[in-house]
């Protein structure tokens, strides 16, 4: 009896109430909650060692001397950064997978309300997480959001409750609803994990195209149980995000002097405190993923506006939207409307990031507000509209995506040529919008050639691989890694040599960030190998 | 794969991994090691099937798998030996535990001990040094009147107008009495040099009033120097704090409520060498409860953030800041 065996049976792996998984959902689009997951544990984790350090009564001096002092402090610090980062990230894009695939149809909705609540909470704990720094940036996000809430008079009473002496340098209360908030969103995950296991993930639309998309017992029994296929795939996914999650901003401390523009997204480190002179300088930004939130604010001196279209309806939709969208058909043609509102939202919340990381605080009248918000909005509509009704009638996938950025492209450039006219902005403006047609047309036989295809019988089945090529697939893979494990041999090696501090120190966490992203790229290829038939 | 040729159509029957999958599983059924329970199998069919096949036929052989295998479990024992250094995190650096400031002698940049007869009187070249712990700079200064000639600084009394309070500033050292230090962080709101630095006398003048950043004097600057006919300052740039270095750096003009700390010096009359040895005052900005600075020059040392300078901390400077 194998070690792997012995295990298997010593903890009961194979009675686990864990979804069993078909073959075809081996692809990295059916795990995206399990990259969500993987980046919110390595956070838990790096937040912990920072708990060691961080002292709320001096923010910014503890920052910066774990930064400077403890050993492999910012290589910690910079990683917890992006940890959070690639949690919003995954987050948003786990969610718009499933809103287009209808998963928040019968018999998930509570899952999805719950994923929901869970995004939000993973925003606040973010922006609560910025705030600890207590560098210039920080104090001017904390000042902005006490202004939104100081100017509905009603909600003042938050302030104390959320800030507590803030502003007198004091981050204690700070501190405590950053971890809070975790701890609340750990009792979520449990909860969101474990429904998703009992439902399942959600089943190709090939094969179930109508709610409730749940296989029956009996399909259920003949996939793979979760151990070990299911376990060794999700190892290799989660050491590819912990890989990523350290190798970036490791590698992005190295950069210096970035424009402006990219700061918000790049640059993992701390600017000058908030007394300091050189703070008067530094034009303030918030966190990119409440830039959208910052642009927004600038539409309007309304506060209760601003929250309602910021904030208060995006929210409300996504909450109810299973409710909503009560028809049991899971295909995009046979959903339009939500369709074409998950579209817009995805154009919208990019868009506005932009706009507001391009201008910052700049107000914006409400015609270009029309401009700009306008043109996404009617290609959206006219283009799922007009979609046919027959089979298969809407793009594959990547053309909608292409499309997508196409308009939201022209469309950006269309404002930019209207704010300020130039041989500069009209050429980009030209620019894009053969790139808008082009990917225009490109929809269009996709359309007429599906109907034509829907007149002939069964399609052909898929031609799977030979097994000779499978073969040497499978060859080549076990030769990568053996290359793999040599070159982790040597940057494990290496990684003993890094100073634990100073300049060179941030080479850890990239060195260490390529031997987990090799780990999960060799464990993905033994999948590979010993799975793929 | 396995193909019939049926006219044109190619169809295909089975794939080549199937039948050895096939041909595995019946050798696995006839081997009286793996019981195949043929009764069990006609009770619970497929489910009884789909178990064995689980257990007993894999897809590649069983060498292939085992040497993979090894290899994943290689790299991961690397990224386990990788990550052995990175514990260090959790070992925090020196927590300072002095009980009291240390003894430092004061070094030029290479190393050799400085002379209190030969530092400058009144120079405009901002000279600090580290103390009681890394990251707290000082002004070393040696006063003197507005010919240029030292002057002794007499011991004084000094107020804290925050509190009211006073403390004993002990004066000044050296041949002629008139070498001080005081902490080059401003205590209104914590700028550094060269955003607060001395004005010597020739620069205590009107012409000043027009300089740019950082050498701006405010008028109330001025004023309060002629009327107190003090005739050098230590002036911030920042929000206009003025100090006055003759007097134990006590305020001349706000908005600072609290003096600059004084950093205490030795001089010993043989080697004509500076040691540093405890300050006086309030304790260096920031130290003490919710960013306000404390009352108490020890905050200073049970701060576990910058570690002592030991027994030598250098004096340097070569930034001017009138010559830009
Ligand atoms: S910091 Fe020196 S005057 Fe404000």
């Amino acid at each position: 009896m194998g070690v792997s065996e012995w295990f298997k049976e010593r903890l009961g792996l194979d009675d686990l109430p864990f979804f069993r998984t078909p073959d075809y959902m081996y692809k990295v689009e059916y795990w995206l909650g399990a990259l969500v997951a993987g980046s919110f544990i390595y956070t838990v984790i790096s937040g912990l060692i920072l708990l060691l350090y961080y002292n709320p009564e001096a923010g910014y001096s503890s920052t910066e001397t774990l930064i400077q002092e403890v050993p492999y402090g910012s290589v910690v610090l910079y990683s917890h950064l992006y940890g959070a980062y690639a949690m919003i990230i995954l987050a948003y894009v786990h969610m718009f997978r499933n809103y287009f695939d209808g998963a928040y149809k019968k018999p998930r909705e509570l899952l999805w309300i719950l994923g929901v609540l869970m995004l939000v909470l993973t925003l606040g704990t973010a922006f609560l997480g910025y705030s600890l720094i207590g560098d210039a940036l920080a104090t001017s996000a904390v000042d902005v959001g006490e202004g939104i809430i100081t100017s509905i008079p009603s909600l003042s009473f938050l302030i104390p409750i959320l800030f507590g002496n803030y502003d007198a340098g004091d981050y204690g209360r700070v501190l405590a609803w950053h971890i809070i908030l975790v701890a609340l969103i750990g009792v979520l995950f449990m909860l969101h994990f474990f429904m998703a296991e009992h439902y399942g993930m959600m089943p190709s639309k090939k094969e179930k195209n109508k709610a409730p998309a749940v296989y029956t017992k009996e399909e259920w029994q003949k996939f793979n149980p979760w151990w070990p296929r299911n376990f060794v795939y999700m190892t290799s996914l989660v050491f590819m995000t912990w890989g990523f999650i350290l190798l970036i901003p490791n590698a992005l401390a190295y950069l210096n002097g970035l424009p402006q523009e990219l700061n918000p997204f790049l640059n993992p480190k701390p600017a000058p405190p908030p007394n300091s002179p050189a703070a008067a300088h530094i034009t303030t930004y918030p966190p990119w993923f409440f830039l959208f939130l910052y642009k927004i604010a600038d539409f309007t001196s309304d506060v209760v506006v601003f929250l309602l279209i910021g904030v208060i309806i995006p929210l409300i939709y996504l909450l109810l939207v299973p409710f909503i969208d009560r028809s049991p058909y899971l295909d995009l043609k046979k959903r339009r409307l939500f369709t074409a509102f998950g579209i817009l939202m995805i154009t919208y919340l990019i868009q506005t990031t932009i706009w507001g990381d391009l201008t910052p605080g700049v107000e914006i009248p409400v015609y270009q507000q029309v401009i700009v918000y306008l043109p996404p909005a009617v290609i959206t509509l006219a283009g799922v509209f007009l979609i046919p009704t027959s089979r298969k009638a809407v793009a594959s996938p990547y053309g909608t995506l292409g499309f997508l950025v196409a308009s939201l492209l022209f469309s950006g450039s269309l404002v930019t040529l209207v704010v300020s006219p130039s041989a500069l902005t009209a050429t980009v403006f030209a620019l894009f919008a053969v790139l808008f047609l082009l990917a225009a047309r490109s929809l269009t036989p996709v359309a007429i050639k599906v109907e034509k295809q829907s007149q002939q019988p069964e399609p052909q089945p898929v031609v799977s691989e030979s097994p000779r090529n499978l073969e040497v697939k499978k060859r080549l893979a076990e030769v990568l890694i053996s290359l793999l494990f040599i070159m982790s041999v040597v940057l494990a090696a290496q990684l003993w040599t890094i100073p634990a501090t100073g300049y060179a120190s941030n080479m850890f966490g990239v060195d260490l960030g390529l031997i987990f992203v090799m780990l999960g790229e060799a464990i993905s290829l033994y999948h590979y190998v010993v799975y793929r038939k | 794969m396995i193909k019939f040729r049926l006219g044109k159509d190619e169809k295909e029957v089975l794939d080549y991994s199937n039948l050895t999958f096939f041909r595995k599983l019946a050798s696995k059924i006839r081997d009286p090691r793996t019981k195949f329970d043929v009764k069990e199998f006609a009770k619970r069919g497929d489910d009884y099937l789909f178990n064995y096949v689980n257990k007993n036929v894999g897809s590649v052989d069983e060498k292939r798998r085992k040497f993979l295998k090894s290899l994943v479990f290689g790299i991961a024992a690397a990224a386990v030996v990788g990550i052995i250094p990175g514990v260090r995190v959790l070992v925090p650096p020196t927590i300072t535990s002095v009980s009291g400031f240390p003894k430092s002698l004061l070094v030029d940049s290479s190393g050799n001990p400085i002379k209190a007869s030969s530092l400058p009187v009144n120079s405009p070249v901002i000279l600090l040094f580290e103390y009681p712990m890394t990251g707290e700079p000082n002004f070393l200064l040696n006063l003197g009147d507005s010919k240029g000639n030292p002057v002794e600084i007499p011991p004084t009394t000094v107020t804290i107008p925050q509190t009211g309070k006073t403390y004993q500033f002990p004066g000044g050292v050296g041949p002629n009495k008139s070498i001080v230090a005081y902490s080059a962080i401003c205590q209104h709101l914590g700028c550094t040099p060269p955003y607060i630095h001395f004005y010597p006398p020739q620069y205590v003048s009107p012409a000043q009033l027009t300089a740019s950043e950082p050498d701006q004097l405010s008028a109330e600057a001025l004023l309060a120097a002629k009327q107190n006919h003090v005739p050098a300052l230590i002036h911030c740039d920042c929000h206009g704090s003025t100090y006055d270095p003759y007097k134990g750096a006590a305020v001349l003009t706000g908005p600072t409520v609290r003096p600059l700390p004084a950093v205490l010096l030795e001089w010993d009359s043989t080697t004509d060498y500076l040691y540093a040895i405890g300050a006086i005052g309030v304790a260096t900005y920031p130290n003490g409860a919710n960013g306000v600075p404390s009352n108490d020059p020890t905050d200073d040392l049970s701060n576990s953030y910058g570690s002592p300078v030991g027994d030598k901390t250098t004096a340097s400077g070569t930034e001017n800041p009138f010559s830009s």
